[in-house]
């Protein structure tokens, strides 16, 4: 192999798939990175056996071929060079850079025992063209609710579904749960997606996005931005049937601004870090407000006060660190929180009637 | 039918490819359909259906049509659960679970107060089956004396010695000493390992319940203490949990193959710490006391020793107490069920295959090899002549090490690295240990060979 291209297209690709190759695997070729011609393209890939990561990039090719390297090494070397052109040569498995005063040999591996990465087959599978911003928003409102227990892996992605014509996404770690209807669909979808995977693809998204292009097959999904291609496998099983756990009526509905409602929340969320973060709001109907209300046993207490428009008195207990990443995710200028009782789970949802986002949190037993 | 089949092709393909492979591509891959022409194989991801169509499906053919079975074609599919097969997933297969509200209330319970612990002991383990000789008596009366008053007279206490010496029997013989007299005793016996995990786990996840798990303790018994080496956000999280509960009054309770000042790479405040309570060390048991340890085990086992027979295996194993009571379980067993006397001639004929098996030792040539490989240059270099300063430091550390690790006399270690004068070896010696308190450099390097060496 013999291809001269420029340090930032080499740079900007291996900064996109090196995160993915990782030395702590069985198979040490794990750590490495592809790279491959295909035409008149540069391949350059990665795996860890859950997620690969591709990117193609132009450049100018001399002789054919393929070669393997250790991604660490390669991404950083490349990263310090200077904005230069770059020569790389492949002679007895090892590559040779050379670009402009610096050159250097690495010892690579041949490329035969790379994983073939996996394919999927555009006729049979869905297609979703969605816009990066929507896409962005709709991952991060949900993706903070996955759980990290590998004991029940379902829980651990995000459920992309689609339910009466609408595509959705959901993620519960059994504490709280987030929903999110992203676009319509007339395809029938039923794919939990990696959270690393979604933190991947949200890692590779930048200004130069627009749109992102998604393909589901069966077992498999692909997301496409640009020149990056990002495949992933699908996590096996079924998801739990949470639409039930959405309540249908409330007994306290409480409309605040959103951002008093985050001020007080941090604040008494201080006074929690003993208790597990345990804080109790009360809502006043005559006062119009909300108080919060955390308790430190060794360092002291801390009572925060809102106003709101508030329906009926209610009293609820539950973890501030929970509430305060989900209001840091909820759009819109003003939140309408409800709950009933003490133990039933309570809506957080934005009041913009165009808001396609709820978030539930369970409370705590005080 | 199927399974048989697949089952002779993995033996088969384990022998042709590495190790590693076979476990990343081959585990958990199944036969789920065979026809004339198609055989249909299961595999756990996309990833390694890709791998099979490409790079494995020749090698299984071959191996296949080995096996008397020539299919035209091989399909790869991804197993999804419940649909392919029917063995062994259960887990996955019952796995929808229908959370409900009262469930998951009933996880939330964040704050837990107590633990109650009685983590990791064995009662097996109790001071009276402990057998007491010469070499081990100080370590049995220190650890009594904690049973009777733990976390006021030896904290904490350290027990180190070889493998096989019991120094686990005799920290679980004080946890289960403290229970039997106070049930309500919260012990937590773990291996440093364990603690390394929990702690990766808590920095990696955010599991809760780490620092509560530690500190909630009355007593806590650290196995292995050696393998926090080097671990230094590790040593940092076990400092301020050893500091929390020393300044509590409880216990704590040690064991290490080395003393504390030689383990390598151990920060210096730990250090000092373990050393401030009693350090003992469990020595390799006489002759006397393997004798006796012989005779009570085999009395355990209803069965009477010859004293001959004890007496050739108490002299031919001598420096574990595990090896030796394999030695004698083995030869129990060997006896029982050839229906013979286990007598001499048969421990003869036996511990041959025992002894075969011990663990090699550092030697002078390890230790110069190690260096040299450390500092990248030539086992020639570090012993000829030249004197360029990137030679001449490597060589001095390799004498010092030759010194502190095998305690070589000093015209030894002259002779191994090609020096005729030893006077050059004690200035070596006394340039590296005094560079060593001073040049971080130079300590960090000793710390890194030395680990390599007892890697």
């Amino acid at each position: 192999m013999e291809i001269i291209l420029t340090q930032e297209n080499l740079n900007h690709a291996l900064a996109a798939v090196s995160r993915v190759a990782s030395s702590k695997t069985q198979l040490p070729i794990l750590g490495n990175i592809l790279l491959r011609t295909d035409g008149k393209r540069l391949l350059i890939a990665a795996t860890n056996l859950e997620i690969a990561i591709t990117q193609y990039i132009g450049c100018k090719i001399i002789k054919p071929g393929a070669i393997t390297i250790p991604a660490k090494l390669i991404s950083e070397f490349i990263s310090n060079l200077p904005k230069e052109q770059v020569e790389l040569k492949v002679i007895n498995d090892n590559l040779h850079i050379k670009s402009g005063k610096y050159t250097s040999i690495i010892n690579g591996f041949i490329a035969d025992d790379f994983p073939e990465l996996p394919t999927i087959n555009e006729d049979s599978s869905i297609q979703y063209s969605i816009k990066v911003e929507d896409f962005k928003e709709a991952v991060s409102q949900t993706i903070i609710t996955t759980s990290s227990d590998t004991t029940r892996p379902v829980l651990t992605g995000v459920y992309w579904h689609s339910h009466q014509g609408k595509l959705y996404l959901a993620a519960t770690d059994g504490y709280r749960l987030s929903e999110r209807c992203l676009i319509d669909t007339k395809s029938d979808v039923s794919a939990i997606i990696p959270t690393q995977t979604l933190q991947e693809v949200l890692r590779n998204i930048n200004e130069n996005s627009n749109e992102i292009d998604i393909l589901f097959d069966e077992t498999q999904v692909r997301f496409r931005i640009n020149e990056i291609e990002i495949i992933s496998r699908l996590i096996d099983g079924n998801f739990p049937d949470y639409r039930q756990l959405i309540p249908n009526s409330s007994e306290t509905k409480i409309i605040i601004n959103k951002s008093d409602f985050i001020r007080i929340t941090k604040i008494s969320g201080l006074f929690a870090r003993e208790s597990g973060g345990s804080v109790t709001i009360t809502a006043n109907k005559d006062n119009k407000n909300i108080s919060i209300h955390s308790i430190a046993s060794q360092s002291g207490e801390n009572t925060s006060e809102a106003d709101a428009e508030v329906d009926n008195d209610g009293q609820i207990t539950l973890n501030s660190r929970y509430l305060s990443e989900a209001l840091s995710v909820v759009d819109g200028e003003k939140v309408e929180f409800s709950f009933s009782g003490k133990i039933a789970p309570c809506i957080l949802k934005s009041t913009d009637p165009k808001s396609n986002y709820y978030h539930i949190i369970m409370p705590l037993k005080s | 039918m199927h399974n048989a089949l697949w089952q002779s092709v993995l033996g088969e393909i384990e022998l042709m490819v590495s190790h590693a492979t076979f476990t990343t591509w081959f585990k958990n891959t199944e036969l789920v359909d065979q026809n004339d022409d198609l055989l249909t194989i299961a595999v756990p991801n996309i990833f390694a259906k890709k791998q099979f169509e490409v790079k494995f499906n020749d090698q299984i053919k071959g191996v296949l049509s080995k096996n008397g079975v020539n299919p035209k074609q091989i399909n790869y599919i991804v197993n999804i659960s419940g649909k392919h097969t029917r063995v062994n997933r259960e887990t996955t297969v019952g796995l929808s679970p229908k959370i409900t509200a009262d469930e998951l209330i009933a996880d939330n319970q964040t704050i837990k107060q107590t633990t109650q612990i009685t983590g990791g002991l064995n009662p097996r383990y109790t001071f009276d089956n402990f057998i007491v000789g010469s070499s081990n008596d100080l370590a049995y009366t220190a650890s009594q004396a904690v049973a009777d008053n733990p976390g006021v007279k030896y904290n904490p206490l350290y027990l180190y010695g070889g493998v096989g010496l019991g120094k686990t029997h005799l920290m679980q013989a004080v946890g289960n000493e403290i229970i039997k007299k106070n049930p309500s005793a919260r012990i937590l016996y773990i291996s440093s390992e364990t603690f390394v995990n929990e702690f990766l786990d808590y920095i990696r996840f955010k599991k809760k319940g780490f620092s509560d798990k530690y500190r909630n303790v009355d007593v806590l018994i650290v196995d292995d203490m050696q393998f926090i080496a080097g671990k230094e956000k590790t040593q940092e999280e076990f400092f301020h949990t050893f500091n929390h509960l020393h300044q509590n009054n409880k216990q704590i309770i040690i064991s290490s193959d080395k003393p504390p000042k030689s383990i390598p790479t151990l920060t210096e405040r730990l250090r000092s710490r373990f050393e401030m309570g009693m350090t003992i060390d469990i020595q390799m048991p006489d002759f006397e006391t393997r004798c006796a340890i012989l005779n009570i085990k085999a009395s355990q086992s209803g069965i009477t020793l010859k004293q001959e027979t004890t007496e050739y295996l108490a002299n031919n194993i001598k420096t574990n107490i595990r090896e030796l009571e394999g030695a004698l379980n083995q030869l129990l067993a060997y006896a029982e069920m050839r229906g013979i006397e286990p007598d001499i001639s048969t421990a003869e004929g036996l511990i041959g295959n025992i002894r075969n098996s011990r663990p090699q030792h550092i030697s002078s040539k390890k230790i110069i090899d190690q260096t040299a490989k450390h500092f990248q240059i030539n086992i020639s270099e570090i012993c000829g002549e030249k004197r360029d300063k990137h030679i001449v430091t490597p060589r001095q550390i390799a004498m010092y090490l030759l010194r502190s690790e095998l305690h070589l006399s000093f015209p030894k270690i002259a002779g191994e690295l090609g020096r005729k004068d030893h006077t050059t070896a004690i200035h070596s010696v006394e340039k590296i240990e005094k560079a060593i308190k001073l040049d971080f450099m130079i300590r960090e390097q000793v710390a890194a060979i030395k680990e390599k060496l007892y890697a």
